[in-house]
């Protein structure tokens, strides 16, 4: 496996075009779940009753994957938040048929709802299970109708959706058309994580903390091996008690 | 003999069934891919609560867009004014005072006042235009490229009611972007 970052082969030799990538501190994540709530709120994602988790059918764009080691009383809880890792070599984006998922220029992987057709064929070619299908029509309760992010499509039945990194965000960032300040456009997510654990940035500015973070030693991503070329980085949590 | 009228009668119905099932085609097909044809147009625009005539505003008073419809150049909605903002010229406990107003405008800024004074609510105005709910339009940046309101919105100086004059489906927004080299990305409306 790969321990250096490699350069993007995106974009090469347009470095004014913005690179948007993630890096997750794990080291940092409590497994609070705060970014997942407030990517529920921002991205107009229904809510999941309890039913759902039984049927599967859950719609958590950034959700926290938990993992138990050891043997009580010595038990390690870990956390992995997982989210869209908008891959540069997406498995997702070959297999649709209709073109509704592609790659745009600013390295984002983006799905058009309303030429998806619902064959569910990028999710299931997703190694990450990113990708998740409306099964039904998106349902609030009453009072919070008035609460829907106006600047987001609600999705409607039969068709597939995913993290987008917040595009709504970039595109309101970066409509006047200067340069986005390092740290001054966020995703929901890493906004409301309250240990600062999801850094989002531009990976074609040098000086961003994105990438400084990404080259990391502490770096890996995940299921790297199956040639995705992920733009989520981690950052792996190192114990100190051995 | 018979024959030939029943072979007659067969091939006038065929082509009457062609002609039918071809301008049936056509009307669906031109309506789809571009604007409705011509002869039917965009009709007329909504009739609005309260009517209040841009010729009179724009035209003759000569109020800049931007001055009711605030927000057009820095966000997505252009938006309508509140009633509040009316109260910036139409001094309302004398109507009939500096802007002399006309018997129609008489009753129809009476409507207005019954809105600000009993029920206290915005006045429900029709919409004249929109777009489809996976399209993210945002006035400001067209703006801010000096494309004028009338490129999409018409002459709204001389009409006395608003309609729509532009199809904008997503051909009539591509191409547009196409000719003045804005960006073309799905993701640049819809997300």
């Amino acid at each position: 496996m790969a321990t250096q970052a490699k350069p993007s082969t995106h974009g090469a030799g347009d470095r004014d075009t913005p690179k948007w990538e993630m890096v997750v501190d794990l080291d940092r994540c409590t497994g609070c779940q705060a970014c997942v709530i407030a990517c529920q709120a921002e991205n107009n994602i229904p809510i999941n009753e309890e039913s759902a988790f039984h049927e599967a059918r859950v719609i958590q764009w950034i959700r926290i994957e938990r993992y138990w080691e050891g043997e009580f009383p010595d038990v390690k809880a870990r956390f992995l938040p997982l989210l869209c890792q908008q891959c540069d070599n997406a498995p997702c984006e070959s297999v649709c048929p209709v073109y509704a998922t592609y790659h745009n220029n600013e390295g984002l992987n983006v799905q058009v709802y309303n030429r998806c057709v619902g064959t569910r064929y990028c999710g299931n070619n997703c190694p990450y299970h990113a990708r998740l299908f409306n099964y039904w029509e998106p349902t609030w309760p009453e009072d919070l109708r008035n609460q829907l992010n106006p600047d987001v499509t609600v999705r409607t039945r039969g068709v597939m959706e995913k993290c987008t990194f917040c595009i709504q965000r970039i595109r309101r960032a970066t409509r006047g058309g200067e340069a986005v300040a390092d740290g001054d456009l966020q995703p929901a997510c890493a906004q409301a994580c309250p240990t600062s654990a999801l850094v989002f940035g531009n990976a074609n500015d040098a000086g961003a903390r994105v990438s400084k973070l990404k080259n990391d030693k502490r770096r890996f991503r995940v299921m790297e091996e199956l040639g995705t070329d992920p733009s989520v980085t981690y950052l792996k949590q190192v114990d100190t008690d051995g | 003999m018979n024959s030939r009228l029943v072979k007659t009668a067969i091939a006038v119905m065929g082509a009457s069934m062609l002609l039918v099932f071809g301008l049936v085609a056509w009307f669906l097909f031109s309506a789809w891919w571009s604007s409705p044809p011509p002869i039917l147009g965009f009709g007329d625009g909504p009739e609005q609560p309260i009517a209040f005539p841009h010729t009179v505003h724009v035209s003759d008073a000569g109020i800049d867009c931007q001055f009711c419809h605030r927000t057009v150049s820095t966000d997505e909605a252009a938006t309508i004014p509140a009633v509040a903002q009316c109260l910036f010229c139409h001094d309302f406990n004398k109507i009939d005072g500096s802007l002399s107003e006309s018997g129609t405008a008489q009753v129809e800024l009476a409507k207005l006042i019954a809105d600000l004074g009993e029920t206290q609510e915005p006045i429900n105005w029709a919409r004249v235009y929109r777009l489809p709910d996976h399209v993210q339009f945002v006035h400001a940046p067209h703006i801010q490229q000096g494309i004028s309101c009338s490129t999409c919105h018409g002459d709204i100086a001389s009409m006395q009611v608003v309609k729509q004059v532009r199809n904008l489906k997503m051909r009539d927004c591509v191409d547009c972007h196409k000719a003045n080299n804005a960006p073309t990305d799905c993701s640049t409306c819809h997300y």
